[in-house]
């Protein structure tokens, strides 16, 4: 929970020392998936990390956002969606590769949402949205990375 | 047992906090009140995290335009001294006594500003113990950039002059023709109520009228860029701001009018 905690705040940090730049990637999101689908992690310990996403989304929405609960239910959602398809998949399927997808899939869906419901539609939007996701890739590789390090100490 | 399997399922509890999301969601849209209220608490508990990242915004912000900003202050700055000096002198030749000014400008940092209400409102750092004062007039680079509609302690937030429910008592400078500016809650500027066979040319300075005790008259707003179709008598006039509405990092609010 510190780790998480720590994120959050570090996300946090990170928006509003380039406020006006860019949107920040969403790193809480990403770390969330992590945990929650690290094969060590119990169904009960998935049940709390969906509701920190959620806390978390809801904090988040109520300092940058204007539609407080878009990002909660993004981000709780997204959670729980990850661990129902993470488990619909027999054991072999569950590599590096997939949480890698996973990963992608979550992230694009995000700011895709967040875009779409920016209420005024302008270039400053789709470029803020573009950069978004150029700078989550390093972050997508170094999340996969962690759990590729992560994943194999616990097999 | 049924139950407490389902209890176990991470799926249940992510529909339950999406819905539970979208009911936060009603609510806050249904109370904006109550929306303002969390919003201003938990800027309140991130005020002391977050300000190492403000500060470092700055730094780099200011060390990367300094020289660009002084160049352009220090000729401002003798401009107005011109200014200032030429009208002491009339005002001394027409035996005019100047009153000592006891009104001031309070610096602050912008903290938040919404994307979805990019042009209607923001959040300064600076609030009632500052001096600060609902309706005040808050300023960019000299010119009228909103006005204060909210105070606390530690914070304010500013209602933009591109919302469009803004509405605020301005002059064409030129011609001393009165109108009222308003937004749109997209970045344009209009003024309203001039008369139709009034000719306001491109360029024309706008400024505000005598509107209320915390907004004096005078601040400049923008330019005339054009006329819009006219209506009811009136010419809807469009005005270009004269700040740069994009890039407001900080502000200048007007803290006299007590009196």
């Amino acid at each position: 929970m510190i780790y998480l905690i720590a994120v959050w705040l570090l996300q946090d940090f990170v928006q509003v020392f380039l406020m006006g730049f860019f949107i920040v990637p969403n790193i809480f999101l990403m770390l969330l998936l992590m945990m929650s689908l690290l094969p060590a992690t119990s169904r009960e310990k998935q049940i709390i990390l969906i509701w920190a996403a959620f806390a978390g989304g809801l904090i988040w929405d109520f300092r940058w956002t204007n539609l407080p609960g878009l990002t909660a239910a993004l981000n709780a959602g997204l959670v729980a969606a990850a661990c129902f398809l993470w488990y619909k998949i027999p054991a072999q399927g569950r590599t590096v590769v997939f949480f890698t997808f996973i990963l992608i899939a979550s992230i694009l869906f995000s700011g895709f949402a967040h875009f779409v419901l920016w209420t005024v539609p302008s270039q400053v939007a789709l470029r803020q949205f573009f950069v978004q996701q150029l700078l989550g890739v390093p972050l997508v590789i170094v999340f996969s990375l962690i759990y590729w390090k992560v994943s194999d100490k616990n097999v | 047992m049924n139950i407490l399997d389902r209890e176990l399922k991470p799926w249940l509890h992510g529909v339950i906090s999406v819905l539970l999301s979208f009911c936060v969601l009603w609510a806050m849209i249904t109370f904006p009140e109550l929306h303002h209220t969390f919003v201003d608490g938990v800027n309140n508990i991130l005020y002391y995290p977050e300000k190492p990242a403000i500060e470092m915004r700055d730094i780099v912000k200011y060390s990367s335009n300094w020289v660009l900003e002084r160049s352009s202050l220090r000729e401002r700055v003798t401009k107005l001294e011109l200014e200032n000096r030429a009208m002491s002198a009339e005002l001394q030749k027409a035996g005019i006594k100047v009153p000592v000014p006891k009104e001031g400008n309070v610096t602050a940092k912008i903290t938040l500003r919404y994307p979805d209400d990019w042009w209607q409102e923001f959040r300064i750092d600076k609030g009632s113990r500052a001096g600060i004062k609902e309706g005040a007039a808050v300023t960019s680079e000299g010119f009228l950039i909103g006005r204060v509609i909210r105070v606390d302690q530690n914070y304010a937030w500013v209602q933009m002059i591109t919302s469009s429910s803004f509405l605020i008592a301005a002059a064409v400078d030129e011609t001393r023709d009165l109108g009222v500016i308003t937004g749109d809650d997209r970045g344009n500027l209009t003024l309203l109520y001039v008369p139709e066979e009034r000719q306001l040319k491109n360029g024309m300075g706008v400024s505000t009228s005598l509107m209320g005790r915390h907004v004096p008259p005078g601040i400049p707003i923008g330019r005339v860029i054009g006329a819009k179709e006219s209506k009811d008598g009136f010419m809807p006039i469009s005005i270009q701001a004269g700040a740069h509405l994009t890039q407001l990092y900080s502000v200048e609010v007007y803290s006299g009018g007590d009196n």
